[in-house]
């Protein structure tokens, strides 16, 4: 074919770019309604918003990547939060309750792992089942209670702003981010991930223990979801059973809006995190305007069959077969 | 070779005469097998039942739908207010049942044509849903006070002690068991779910398929919503949301493959009677409301793994490694 041939206009816009513009309209729109928003503490806050579930979004990246899902991430955070209220309110021992908390939250990604990797049992099933197991785990072990009263230590994990504005999350994301990135984009893990998601026998002949590739992003997962509970309980300093519930849904939206195929293969981490920002975007700019969480999920939703649907009509123009591993 | 077939007993078989276990120990131990014990079983198990058929039929193709409940919300709401508008039955009925047939028809329109999965677009569609209720239903969609005119035909009994709505459950049961097994459209249904490549050259078009199936499965959402619905004397959307885990559990414990292309209707209709059978035991046994997540989490993981789960070859597999180690 002629290296010369005319691109058409929308062949430039790479998913990429059009979330940044989106993003840039998204801050403008709300900056101008509301301009209190571009005042840095109050504009940065979106990282401490979320901060979780950015966490958890850049994890997932990994899983979707390979074609799988993980429908209760949210969940699992739930029953890690709940782990650590219980262990804080019988030990009062900070160090155990925190440990307590990862490893709850890493046994729950490689209980899902585990199943996923050993059986046949699609991840969706699989996630579909162990998110109703872990929230109704988490509803078993808090009964009617709610864990409170935590150290003042705990909520310097997630309040701390560093220069007087800058969330400690926004750290915690971009060292995570930076890390999965490099993974992604130059480590034969990232590699071995993308071709998964198109062909996992091809792997497999190439002599790559796929099993293990799946046990270790679902179990990573969790471990994540872990850190993501400490740093939910940092914010808001009580482990309830509503906590996370909303959160299944805004972690996968983060990352199929930032391009990663359900279909697995191809996908970005960089796109997760403008996804990430947007969410927060949103969310921060619904709450200055005094919407109320309903409007948030009916927006969230649309937004992310539209982008799909976008997404979709894209991929058509470009043709499948020009996609890059 | 003997002319007399060997009776086999089918994976529907097994799980008939589990629930028919389970019938027997309920009814001996507990007062289960009272007059308002069965009433009560047959009126929760009749939208299920329903229910269950529809998401079976959209499993078969390898497709689902996480907002068959919220979709249930709208068909109720729909009813309700038709209802206090003063619509008679022969209007709200089938016109709630026409809003749960488009909502339905529109996720297989998103998946078909743009070929995203259906499990992100009814994803996305629950949580659609969910804030419509909310953000713009009068009272979140609330509606009480409906009166007989909407009650009557959920509370009627036949011989005193048959719900109308379990003799709707089993018509629908038996008229798709019968289409799935006779018609030439179970046929397609089936040859998608197995394999799409080689129904397209028989001269399938799966995409015409699922779209059919999904308004199918929205017709018989709709159904199963007003069947728990006009039991009622007022309507609350939310009520419906989560409902889906038991209308796809019921599907699954049934033995339709996750993987699309095999299953039976009867197997999803005992299915849903087995769910139910579980929650009573568990009430009875003194159980709180929360464990029920875990347990159908874990009846979910349990089913799909015997469907999964070729045990003939775990043997060989055994073997192997035992031979191996010596």
């Amino acid at each position: 074919m002629s290296t010369f041939k005319k691109k058409s206009f929308t062949s430039y816009l790479s998913h990429q770019t059009i979330l940044v513009i989106a993003l840039f309209v998204v801050v403008m729109i709300f900056g101008i309604i509301e301009p209190v928003f571009f005042k840095p503490r109050v504009f940065f806050d979106v990282f401490a918003i979320v901060g979780e579930i950015g966490l958890m979004a850049l994890g997932l990246t990994f899983v979707i990547t390979t074609g799988g899902i993980d429908l209760g991430v949210g969940y699992n955070l739930q029953m890690s939060g709940i782990v650590f209220g219980l262990t804080w309110a019988t030990t009062q021992n900070l160090a155990l309750a925190i440990a307590f908390t990862l490893v709850t939250g890493t046994l729950g990604g490689f209980f899902n792992g585990l199943i996923i990797s050993r059986t046949r049992i699609p991840s969706l099933v699989t996630t579909l089942a162990t998110m109703y197991l872990y929230r109704g785990l988490s509803m078993i072990i808090a009964g009617s209670n709610n864990y409170a009263g935590f150290p003042d230590v705990l909520q310097k994990i997630s309040t701390t702003r560093l220069f007087g504005f800058l969330p400690v999350q926004f750290i915690y994301l971009l060292v995570l981010f930076f890390i999965l990135d490099f993974i992604y984009e130059r480590g034969v893990l990232g590699r071995n991930l993308k071709g998964m998601g198109f062909n996992e026998n091809a792997v497999i002949y190439s002599g790559v223990n796929t099993k293990k590739i799946l046990l270790g992003i679902y179990t990573f997962l969790g471990l994540l979801c872990g850190m993501a509970a400490i740093v939910y309980l940092g914010r808001f300093s009580a482990a309830k059973t509503s906590m996370g519930d909303n959160m299944n849904f805004e972690v996968i939206t983060a990352v199929l809006l930032g391009g990663t195929s359900t279909m697995g293969g191809i996908g970005s981490m960089r796109g997760t995190l403008i996804g990430i920002i947007i969410i927060g975007v949103l969310k921060k700019g619904f709450s200055l305007l005094n919407f109320s969480g309903n409007i948030y999920n009916f927006t969230l939703g649309l937004i992310l069959i539209l982008s799909l649907l976008l997404f979709s009509v894209m991929e058509e123009k470009k043709k499948v077969s020009s996609r890059k591993i | 070779m003997s002319l007399i077939k060997k009776p086999k007993l089918t994976r529907e078989g097994l799980l008939a005469i589990i629930v028919a276990a389970f019938i027997l120990f309920l009814s001996l131990t507990t007062n289960f097998s009272s007059k308002s014990g069965i009433y009560s079983f047959m009126l929760d198990v009749s939208p299920t039942m329903v229910a269950a058929i529809g998401l079976s039929m959209i499993i078969f193709t390898g497709n689902i739908d996480i907002s068959a409940g919220t979709i249930s919300g709208f068909v109720a709401y729909t009813a309700g207010a038709l209802v206090k508008a003063g619509a008679p039955m022969i209007i709200f009925v089938p016109a709630a049942i026409l809003v749960g047939t488009l909502l339905a028809g529109l996720n297989g329109y998103l998946t078909v044509k743009f070929k995203v999965p259906s499990i992100v677009v009814t994803l996305a569609m629950n949580m659609v849903h969910v804030g419509f209720y909310a953000t713009f239903l009068p009272q979140s969609g609330w509606i009480e006070n409906l009166g007989p005119r909407f009650t009557w035909f959920g509370r009627a009994r036949l011989f005193g002690i048959i719900p109308y709505t379990f003799l709707v459950a089993v018509v629908v049961a038996a008229i798709f068991i019968f289409i799935m097994a006779y018609s030439k459209f179970g046929k397609k249904l089936y040859a998608v779910g197995g394999n799409v490549q080689s129904a397209v050259y028989s001269g399938i078009n799966p995409d015409r398929i699922v779209i059919k199936v999904f308004f199918i499965e929205g017709f018989l959402i709709g159904i199963s919503a007003l069947l728990r619905a006009l039991t009622r004397n007022e309507v609350m959307p939310s009520m419906f949301i989560g409902r889906e885990l038991f209308f796809i559990s019921a599907a699954l414990v049934g033995g339709v493959s996750i993987f699309g292309g095999s299953g039976k209707i009867t197997g999803a209709v005992l299915g849903a009677m087995f769910v139910y059978l579980i929650t009573i035991a568990m009430i009875y046994l003194g159980f709180q409301d929360y464990y029920q997540f875990a347990l159908q989490g874990i009846i979910i993981l349990i089913a799909v793994f015997i469907t999964v789960a070729d045990f003939s070859n775990w043997k060989k597999k055994r073997l192997k490694a035992s031979e191996g180690a010596v």
